[in-house]
């Protein structure tokens, strides 16, 4: 899940939002390209924790966004065990998660509308090329508020097979959620529709 | 109590692959609180959803405020609030503030008139102290308040509501019906199962198989109803 505004007074929430999106594209570009060290990982995420207590946010914070992505880590790390040195798919992994937990430091201190906002502004240029920025805003928007919607369908569809004693299965679980998610999609445009999103 | 603009239905059919949802409805409505009742697939929110074009009739004309829903129908979205059944499907941005201020965009409002009218219309529906809460986990009750609030923050001229209770508790049920009904000052198409909140409307309308069978008093139309189902 996309982790939420966490209202505060740090430095790292009162700077606009573009300035916070570019200075995370560049240290995102910074630890990609940083030394597969042991030391180079420590220090990366020295960097992150040292994020999370300026912005006002505690160590909880930053491992519940640890947590929330800890399938996708354990089976990126998995996957290149099989083919790399450990140190270096340790490296790699670690490189990955801290992208994460950075980017969710972003959404921690930053109001979805000013991040639309920054995201439309520097799509603005590619209008000419038929690019609708406050399109784009509100996809991301209603991708964000979608997720945790979704999440609550899928619960719905276990909890309604394991009182019916049908066994989890990928065809009668993702169909049914395919189902729902396509109705909620219809609903959601008629709702945008009627507040005037044409 | 009439007075207010009409809402014009012209001998208006509406068919879905085949199927009639409306027949030949003509009515002309003035009265502030409409209610419109019927059992399911009646017509009852083909009706409603005419009123601010997202169903476009296949024969006949709507005017809803002088507009016509057909040709006129972003203007038309600009007067008329629509609240929908399922609260969760309203839901656009991720927190209750944003999704209230969600309704202001295109308006070109500075950032301190939109916290100023957001943080106000938030005091009007209690949401004040969540305004920074994730909507998704607020209660059904809650979400439709929301829902209100988004809707209402843009000061339609007419508000639809589709059933806004169907999927609430008798306590958020009332709360809801006397927000709509009590305090809204704008003119209201109710869409109702609920016959207790249909009486407290100035005139009922009520559908069977697409037709529109009945347009008067409520004690009559919904004792008719009653009779019929009973």
């Amino acid at each position: 899940m996309i982790a939420l505004y966490v209202p505060g007074t740090s430095p790292i929430h009162r700077m606009p939002a573009g300035p916070k999106v570019l200075t995370f594209m560049a240290l995102t570009l910074a630890i990609t390209l940083s030394a597969r060290s042991a030391w180079a990982l420590l220090i990366v995420f020295a960097f992150v924790v040292g994020g999370y207590l300026l912005a006002g946010l505690g160590m909880r914070d930053l491992f519940r966004q640890v947590v929330v992505v800890r399938w996708v880590v354990l089976v990126m790390l998995i996957a290149q065990l099989v083919f790399l040195p450990p140190l270096v798919a340790v490296a790699n992994t670690g490189r990955v998660l801290a992208v994460i937990v950075l980017a969710a430091l972003i959404t921690l201190t930053a109001r979805i509308p000013d991040l639309l906002e920054a995201t439309e502004r520097s799509l603005a240029p590619l209008r000419r090329f038929g690019v609708n920025p406050a399109s784009v805003g509100l996809l991301l928007a209603m991708t964000i508020t979608a997720i945790p919607v979704i999440a609550g369908f899928a619960a719905s569809i276990r909890e309604a097979q394991r009182a019916r004693g049908v066994p989890l299965r990928i065809g009668t679980f993702v169909v049914p959620l395919l189902v729902m998610a396509l109705k909620h999609s219809d609903d959601l445009a008629d709702a945008l529709i009627a507040r005037g999103v044409e | 109590m009439t007075g207010h603009p009409p809402i014009e239905f012209d001998a208006v059919s509406v068919e879905f692959a085949g199927r009639m949802a409306l027949r030949e409805v003509s009515v002309v409505l003035t009265e502030r609180r409409i209610a419109v009742i019927g059992s399911n697939g009646s017509g009852k929110s083909t009706f409603a959803r005419m009123l601010n074009g997202l169903v476009t009739p296949s024969s006949g004309t709507v005017r809803v405020h002088g507009l016509d829903t057909t040709r006129e129908a972003k203007q038309l979205r600009r007067r008329v609030g629509f609240i929908f059944s399922n609260p969760d499907a309203q839901i656009v941005m991720p927190t209750v503030a944003e999704d209230v201020a969600f309704s202001l965009r295109g308006r070109n409002l500075p950032r301190h008139e939109v916290a100023e009218r957001v943080s106000a219309t938030l005091g009007r529906y209690g949401l004040t102290t969540l305004a920074d809460a994730p909507a998704h986990t607020l209660s059904g009750g809650q979400k439709q308040l929301l829902a209100l609030a988004a809707i209402l923050i843009r000061e339609p001229a007419l508000v639809v509501a589709d059933e806004p209770t169907a999927l609430l508790d008798a306590a958020n049920t009332r709360c809801i019906a006397n927000h709509l009904l009590d305090e809204l000052p704008q003119q209201l198409v109710l869409v109702t199962h609920d016959m207790r909140l249909a009486a407290r409307c100035d005139v009922v309308l009520r559908f069977e198989e697409g037709r529109m069978l009945e347009c008067g008093d409520p004690r009559d139309v919904i004792a008719h109803y009653e009779r019929e189902h009973a």
